[in-house]
């Protein structure tokens, strides 16, 4: 349970960081442009980790993943 | 540059043109749906005059903007119908995956009696959930229908799911994330104005864009094979809906992707002005956002 805590706290922060980039789209001059890139990298880094976490949480049988077929 | 508080534009057919196109192609598809032979016809003839609009007005707006004729304000504009575009999209997968959380979390726990109601305290002598269907089972996935109906045809052993998490969805996800990291790599090239470089990470995007394309048919045609339809439950039909309509917006966003590629070859775009490159990189990012829900919503937890 706690993992699932985590995954859905992760992927929160990831609709945060989305919408912080997509704030700085809204405005548009240099600020908005730095801050729009800033956002979307630390989006991506955040979702491959989450991506990584959740294989590693797979391997060693934290979760089981919805009916899978071995 | 204009410099003006206002922009005025000029009169334009082409909204007009559109409208007849998206007419023609509902007409004839409701009447292709009611057997007429014309009907696939009228459509093609509508989805054509929809695609000549769409290249028609698009060009002109992309044109006026190259020659400097937009100021600021129009810039703004611009960047405002994208963000609500944008929000009708997020909406739009709320409304999804609202569906399968209230399945998933709510109704059928219900109906296996969670939170005292009518089916909670089942003994053999009174167990209600016959009258949903004899040998129903409250449980995830939610695959079955009553055998009567025999809607999905195949009938599953609750809780059994034929695509392979491991699999096909592991790798999809992995090209996903893949892509969104090429085009921040393209974004990153962008705002240096590093033309090759960005056309090379443009075109990785696409490739791998398409290669999530291929691989997301294939699953499906795994996922049918196997007795999983449209029809197979609640499962069924959340699961076609949400992966369906994602791989939409992915064939959408690769669409979009490889205009602007086009675009970059022509020579628009610099550093700093690249609100076009923006909002497709946002929308990329977004569709990318969606499947890693789907992936853990769906396949994983």
């Amino acid at each position: 349970m706690l993992i699932n805590y985590i995954v859905i706290a992760t992927i929160i922060v990831i609709f945060i960081t989305l919408g912080s980039a997509f704030v700085g789209m809204l405005k548009g001059d240099k600020k908005g442009s730095d801050k729009f890139f800033k956002s979307l990298k630390l989006r991506i880094i955040l979702s491959i980790l989450l991506f990584i976490f959740l294989i590693f949480a797979g391997i060693l049988g934290w979760v089981e993943p919805n009916g899978a077929i071995f | 540059m204009n410099n003006k508080n206002y922009y005025v534009p000029h009169g334009t057919y082409w909204p007009i043109i559109g409208s007849v196109g998206l007419t023609l192609l509902f007409i004839g598809f409701a009447n292709q749906m009611h057997g007429a032979e014309w009907g696939v016809s009228v459509m093609l003839l509508g989805a054509s005059i929809v695609v000549f609009m769409l290249f028609g007005w698009f060009g002109k707006v992309i044109n006026e903007s190259v020659n400097g004729l937009y100021n600021k304000k129009v810039d703004k504009t611009f960047r405002w119908g994208m963000g609500w575009f944008i929000f009708s999209e997020v909406m739009f997968f709320a409304a999804f995956f609202g569906a399968l959380f209230y399945a998933r979390v709510l109704s059928v726990p219900w109906l296996g009696g969670a939170d005292n109601n009518m089916f909670s305290g089942a003994t053999d002598a009174l167990d209600m959930t016959k009258y949903i269907w004899e040998g129903f089972q409250s449980a995830w996935p939610l695959i079955n229908t009553p055998a009567e109906v025999g809607q999905s045809g195949v009938k599953f052993a609750t809780g059994f799911y034929p695509v392979n998490t491991w699999g096909l969805p592991l790798i999809n996800t992995a090209l996903l994330l893949t892509s969104s990291v090429t085009i921040t790599f393209a974004h990153h090239a962008i705002r240096e104005d590093k033309r090759n470089i960005l056309i090379f990470w443009m075109i990785l995007t696409i490739a791998l864009g398409v290669a999530f394309l291929g691989f997301q048919i294939a699953e499906y045609g795994h996922a049918y094979h196997e007795g999983l339809k449209l029809t197979s439950g609640i499962y069924g039909s959340i699961f076609y809906l949400l992966t369906g309509f994602h791989g939409f917006h992915v064939t959408l966003g690769t669409i979009m992707i490889v205009v602007i590629l086009y675009r970059i070859q022509k020579g628009h775009f610099t550093s700093d002005k690249h609100f076009a490159f923006e909002a497709v990189a946002w929308y990329w990012h977004f569709v990318d956002v969606v499947w890693l829900g789907l992936f853990i919503f769906v396949y994983w937890i």
